[in-house]
């Protein structure tokens, strides 16, 4: 990205982060929901840790916070689809379109808007967390890596969505955006490890990629990590899948006016 | 509008005699001045948009705007201007032929294009949450402006359109007319060369509308910028283009100045309503030397005036002379109208009317 386009990104970025600032309720869905799934989650489904077999070193709480981490990274990217479409319906897509020379920014723009309220959601996750006891049994590097992966994760999200939104410009989009999310996420090994599933579950989380990112991030917790490098492979790959899926939402877009 | 009002009013526009907006310090002129050089012009050829289960919305246009000339789009609503704005954009492309913005290619040369050119669409596009200020700093971002320059430029461009007070207040709650001046802004911030203005008066009162003519006048006048601006309202065509187009379902019908325009379609006429009802043969004598008879009210005499024949002070001076009382006496030019009207077959008020039936039938 050149000067111009890295100027386009910054400044939609910082138009983003103005507008969370001046309207916090726009914070509090991605923020809510996963701190309300972790409550629920990891407090009362807690006795889980006792089935035989659960053998998760870092302990139920952690066992959740990766997944709620990684659930608030995605659905953070999701969010923001949310407002990419808004912005096509209202018709301040055109202003960005016409004004910036490489319309390409304007997605990763997006996408910075994005981590910025991302961060204050995983903040807020990872205080509570640590409130609740939370073991960490990885080095720096580990839980470096732990919240590097949800980035991605959260790349993943909003370029997603963002195709999404490009395609249709409208917020009546949503639940498109949403739902494919949250299947995904749901069909993995959320309350217990991949090794305790049974049936069409264990077959799905088997072939999920999204599996092997949640229980790499839960080995990166408790410094137990197995297969780091074929979960980053995994989500680059799916941020270069997804990133020609956005770009060609844009050209979508692009085409319609 | 009379044609005498008319040439006043865009004497006004383009004159030095603007006060409706602050205006700035002539110093400043240079530093808001577009950059020098460069191809400004327009260039148009067969360009065609036809969408899905819809007419051509643009039907194979071609046209040529000069640099630094204000060029007035005429047109009922639906008749293709804004899908010409927005293709000459680079917000839609055409399905067939080519454009031209200040050199660059609207489809090959899309980044070019947008770094040259400056739009206020049809709809102001703001943010509601965000400030005017906020917004210019965006548009400052989005077009690449250099860090320390934007704080100068935002100040520049606030006091220009008369929005410094209300800089630091959420655009939700500014009046339509201060959404418009800070639309305008945001296309000035890079300097244009080419500037687009999409209905930028409809639904100002008639103040703001003055204010925005005078400020589009100006651009053109001082900084060589080349305004194309699509327009339902006469009036505004008449005052403020150098020269211009009618496109009428998505054909230009007629372009030229609006003066050569309205010569084409017809001679002025005068009408006189004698002070006496048996009067009326001898006042449609005198007014015969001027001209050939036309249709007039039932009370009155009206002829088309030759053109050689002189003009309405000489009809008052032979009405005069001739000792005749005139109740009223009155002098209509052709306006925009009569050319749309001469060459579509029905006037603009009438045209927009049937495209909107068109539209609600389909």
């Amino acid at each position: 990205m050149n000067g111009r386009g890295l100027s386009v990104t910054l400044g939609l970025a910082h138009r983003q982060m103005t507008l969370l600032i001046k309207n916090p309720s726009l914070l509090f869905p991605p923020m809510l929901f996963p701190l309300m799934n972790f409550l629920a989650f990891a407090g009362g489904l807690s006795r889980l840790r006792h089935v035989p077999g659960f053998n998760y070193p870092g302990g139920y709480t952690a066992f959740q916070f990766v997944f709620v981490l990684l659930q608030s990274a995605a659905f953070g990217g999701v969010f923001m689809g949310f407002g990419i479409a808004r912005d096509f319906e209202n018709g301040f897509a055109r202003r960005l379109l016409v004004a910036a020379p490489h319309r390409s920014g304007l997605i990763a723009g997006y996408w910075l808007g994005a981590v910025f309220r991302w961060s204050l959601v995983a903040t807020m996750l990872t205080i509570v967390a640590l409130i609740a006891g939370m073991p960490i049994g990885g080095s720096g590097v580990d839980i470096f890596g732990l919240y590097a992966l949800a980035l991605l994760v959260n790349l993943v999200g909003i370029l997603w969505a963002a195709g999404i939104a490009m395609r249709f410009r409208t917020v009546q989009a949503g639940p498109l955006m949403q739902t494919p999310v949250f299947m995904l996420l749901f069909l993995a090994p959320v309350y217990v490890p991949l090794a305790l599933l049974q049936g069409w579950i264990h077959t799905l989380a088997s072939v999920n990629p999204y599996t092997l990112l949640l229980e790499e991030g839960r080995g990166l917790l408790a410094g137990t990590p197995l297969h780091t490098a074929s979960a980053f492979l995994i989500a680059f790959g799916l941020v270069g899948f997804f990133l020609v899926w956005s770009l060609r939402g844009l050209r979508i877009a692009e085409r319609a006016g | 509008m009379s044609a005498a009002a008319a040439e006043h009013d865009r004497a006004e526009c383009r004159g030095d005699d603007a006060t409706h907006w602050p205006r700035v310090p002539v110093g400043l002129v240079t530093t808001l001045g577009v950059m020098a050089g460069g191809d400004n012009s327009i260039e148009v050829e067969g360009l065609v948009r036809e969408f899905k289960k819809g007419p051509r919305a643009v039907d194979g246009i071609d046209l040529r705007v000069e640099p630094g000339e204000i060029y007035g789009f005429l047109g009922p609503n639906g008749a293709g201007k804004s899908t010409t704005v927005l293709m000459l954009t680079t917000l839609l492309p055409p399905t067939a032929g080519t454009a031209r913005v200040a050199g660059f290619d609207v489809v090959k040369e899309g980044p070019s294009v947008r770094r040259t050119i400056g739009a206020a669409l049809q709809e102001a596009a703001l943010d509601p949450m965000l400030t005017g200020r906020e917004h210019l700093r965006l548009q400052a971002a989005l077009q690449g402006i250099a860090r320390d320059e934007r704080r100068a430029r935002e100040q520049e461009l606030l006091a220009r359109v008369g929005l410094s007070e209300a800089a630091d207040r959420k655009v939700k709650g500014y009046s339509g007319g201060m959404k418009r001046r800070l639309d305008l802004a945001l296309a000035l911030v890079h300097r244009p060369r080419v500037l687009f203005l999409d209905e930028p008066t409809t639904g100002l009162d008639p103040q703001s509308r003055s204010a925005l003519w005078e400020e589009v006048g100006r651009l053109a006048r001082d900084e060589g910028v080349t305004v194309f601006l699509t327009t339902q309202y006469l009036e505004e065509a008449d005052v403020l283009a150098d020269r211009v187009g009618i496109i009428h379902r998505g054909r230009i019908v007629a372009e030229g100045t609006p003066s050569a325009l309205k010569a084409d379609v017809g001679r002025s006429t005068v009408e006189a309503i004698p002070a006496e009802e048996d009067e009326r043969a001898r006042v449609a004598e005198i007014l015969l030397r001027f001209g050939d008879p036309t249709q007039a009210s039932p009370k009155g005499v009206a002829v088309q005036l030759a053109n050689s024949n002189g003009s309405l002070a000489d009809v008052v001076r032979a009405l005069d002379e001739a000792k005749l009382a005139i109740a009223n006496i009155q002098l209509h030019a052709p306006t925009l109208d009569d050319v749309f009207l001469a060459k579509t077959g029905t006037s603009l008020e009438g045209a927009a009317e049937d495209d909107e039936q068109d539209s609600d039938a389909e």
